[in-house]
C-alpha cells in the first residue's frame, strides 16, 4: 500500500458497463490505467457499449493508447459467460501489471410483490442464475484464464448493497441474491490468499435501478423513503460513489472478503 | 393428556424427514403435539425410509395422522405436490402450523470457487437449497392462511455457514446465507409469522460424514475430523431438544439466527 496514483498496465473487466454505475466505473478506471492497458466492457447492448467506448476515448484523448473492448454478452446465459472469458483469453495478458474484475451487472427483480407471491421456482431460479450462479461461473473462469502470477495482483470486486446485510420488504429476490454474493466472495477470499476480494456497497445511486425502486417497490413505506431520497437530493451520483471505490482500489488496504459501504468511508 | 409442553393441535411439515436431523425432528415433534387432530407431513426422496419412519412414529403416537410425501424438492412438480397434500389435509382448529425447511445438500465440497465454472451446476444447487425452500414456504402459507388463534411458525434449518465462510464450501455457505436473508425478508413482511433460522451445530449425520471425508480444504477437513474423533459431534436428538425448547418458549425475534451453542 501507499500513495499509489494509478493501476499501472491493467486488464480490467466491468460487467453491466453500458449504463449507470458500470459506465461510470469504466470512465473512472480508464483514467487510472496506463498505456497498453485493456478495458473490457461487458453488457447486452452493443450500441450502448460503443457509446461508452467513445466516451472513454474522449475522456482520455491524446493522453494515452487505451485498448477498450466491447463484449456484447448476456451474462444470464452460459454462452455469454464463455464469450466474455474468450475475449479475456484473446488479450495479450502476459504483460499486465494487474488484473481487475468488477462484477457489477445485476437486476433488481420484481420488487412490486411480496415474498409470499413467489411460488414459482422457475422465476426464483432465473433470478439467482443471473445474479449469483453466473457471477460465480464468470469469476471462476476468469481467475482460471488469468491465473496467479507472482507480482501481478488480481482483484475481484462484487458490487454489493446494504441489501446484502439488511432485509427490505418486497425485495426478497434482490436481498437474497446480494446476501448470497457477499458470502460467495467471502469464501473466495478464504480460499485465495493471492486474490484481493472486495464487496463494495455503493450507496443509493441515481440510476435506472433506483428509478425502478422508487416507482415499483411494493412496500409503501419503502417506496416513500426512496421518493424522499430522490426529491431531497439525497441520492448519490455514480461519480461520487465510484470515486470512493477508486480510492479503495488504489489504497488496497481493505481486508480481503470485506463488505465496505460508501457511507463508512 | 401429556405433561410434556407442546404445540397442541398442529399441522407439521418436515422436509428431508427420512434421516438425520429431519428424522429426529419427526420423532420429537410427534411427542409434542396432541395426537388427535394433529397431522404430521413427512417429505423426502426415499419412499422406503419415509414409511419406516411413519411406522416408528405411529408406534410412539398411535392416534397421530402421519402422511408421507415422496418428493424431490429440486423438481417444481414435487414442490407443488407437497403443497397439494397440505391443501387436501383436513385440519380445522389447529393451534400451530410448523414448517421445518430441513431438506438440504452439502454440494461438492471437494472443489474450490475457482472450479465452479459450470452455471448449470450452481443453478441446480441453488434451485434445491434456496428456491424450493422459498416456494414451498410461500405455497404452505397460502394453503394455510392467517387466522386468529393460529400461530404459524417457519423454521429454516440453517448453519454457522450462513454467517461464516468456509473454504471449499462455497455452495453450502452461499445457499445458507441466501436462505437466511430470504427468511429475514419474509419475517419483515409478515409480522404475524414466527420465523426462525436455527443453526443446529455440528451433527453426527451423513452430511457430516461427507464433510469430513470430502472437504478439499485441509483445515476444514481436519476440524470436522477432530470433532468426530473427540466425540464433540452432537446427536440430532440433543439439537432437536434445544430447538423444541426455543420454539415452545416462543421468545425469539422473528427472522433471527439462533445457534445451538447460543
Amino acid at each position: 500500500s501507499g500513495e499509489r496514483k494509478d493501476l499501472g498496465r491493467a486488464l480490467c473487466i466491468i460487467t453491466g458497463a453500458s449504463k449507470g454505475y458500470g459506465r461510470t466505473l469504466a470512465l473512472q478506471l480508464s483514467c487510472l490505467m496506463k498505456p497498453r492497458s485493456v478495458l473490457m466492457l461487458v453488457a447486452r447492448s452493443v450500441d450502448q457499449l460503443n457509446k461508452v467506448k467513445e466516451d472513454v476515448r474522449a475522456l482520455n484523448d491524446g493522453h494515452k493508447k487505451l485498448d477498450v473492448r466491447c463484449v456484447q454478452a448476456d451474462l444470464e446465459k452460459t454462452e455469454g459467460v464463455e464469450k466474455t472469458v474468450q475475449a479475456i483469453k484473446d488479450t495479450s495478458s502476459s504483460e499486465m501489471d494487474r488484473f481487475l474484475l468488477i462484477n457489477n451487472a445485476a437486476s433488481l427483480g420484481d420488487v412490486s410483490r411480496s415474498a409470499l407471491t413467489f411460488t414459482d421456482p422457475a422465476e426464483v431460479n432465473r433470478y439467482l442464475s443471473l445474479n449469483v450462479s453466473c457471477v460465480l461461473s464468470l469469476t471462476a473462469r476468469v481467475l482460471q484464464a488469468f491465473s496467479h502470477r507472482v507480482g501481478v495482483p488480481r482483484t475481484v470486486v462484487n458490487v454489493s448493497s446494504l441489501c446484502a446485510l439488511k432485509p427490505f420488504p418486497s425485495w426478497v429476490l434482490y436481498c437474497t441474491g446480494k446476501a448470497a454474493r457477499d458470502m460467495m466472495f467471502r469464501v473466495l477470499a478464504e480460499e485465495e490468499p493471492d486474490v484481493r476480494v472486495l464487496s463494495y456497497a455503493p450507496g443509493p445511486l441515481d440510476t435506472d435501478m433506483q428509478l425502478q425502486a422508487r416507482r415499483f417497490s411494493g412496500d409503501v413505506k419503502l417506496r416513500q423513503s426512496f421518493c424522499s431520497m430522490f426529491s431531497e437530493g439525497q441520492l448519490l451520483s455514480c461519480e461520487e460513489s465510484g470515486a470512493k471505490l477508486m480510492k479503495l482500489l488504489l489504497d488496497d488496504e481493505y481486508p480481503s472478503g470485506a463488505h465496505v459501504d460508501f457511507y463508512e468511508l | 393428556m401429556s405433561d410434556v409442553p407442546g404445540f397442541g393441535k398442529a399441522l407439521v411439515i418436515i422436509t428431508g424427514a427420512s434421516r438425520g436431523f429431519g428424522r429426529a425432528l419427526a420423532l420429537e415433534v410427534a411427542a409434542r403435539v396432541d395426537a388427535t387432530g394433529s397431522v404430521l407431513i413427512l417429505a423426502a426422496r426415499s419412499d422406503d425410509k419415509l414409511h419406516e419412519l411413519q411406522t416408528h412414529v405411529t408406534r410412539v403416537a398411535s392416534e397421530l395422522t402421519v402422511r408421507c410425501v415422496t418428493a424431490d424438492l429440486s423438481r417444481k412438480e414435487d414442490v407443488e405436490r407437497v403443497i397439494t397434500v397440505i391443501r387436501e389435509t383436513q385440519c380445522a382448529d389447529i393451534d400451530h402450523l410448523l414448517l421445518f425447511n430441513n431438506a438440504a445438500s452439502l454440494g461438492d465440497v471437494s472443489r474450490y470457487c475457482r472450479d465452479f465454472t459450470d452455471v448449470d451446476e450452481v443453478d441446480s444447487y441453488l434451485s434445491f437449497n434456496v428456491s424450493s425452500a422459498l416456494c414451498l414456504t410461500t405455497g404452505v402459507l397460502r394453503a394455510v392462511p392467517r387466522r386468529v388463534g393460529l400461530t404459524r411458525v417457519i423454521i429454516n434449518i440453517s448453519s454457522l455457514c450462513a454467517i461464516k465462510p468456509f473454504a471449499s464450501w462455497v455452495l453450502y455457505c452461499t445457499g445458507k446465507a441466501a436462505r437466511e436473508m430470504m427468511f429475514r425478508v419474509l419475517a419483515e413482511e409478515e409480522p404475524d409469522l414466527r420465523v426462525l433460522s436455527y443453526a443446529p451445530g455440528p451433527l453426527d449425520t451423513d452430511m457430516q460424514l461427507q464433510a469430513r471425508s470430502s472437504s478439499a480444504d485441509g483445515c476444514v477437513r481436519s476440524a470436522c475430523s477432530g470433532l468426530h474423533a473427540q466425540g464433540q459431534l452432537l446427536t440430532c436428538e440433543a439439537s432437536v431438544s434445544k430447538l423444541m425448547k426455543v420454539l415452545l418458549e416462543g421468545n425469539f425475534t422473528s427472522g433471527a439466527h439462533l445457534d445451538f451453542y447460543d
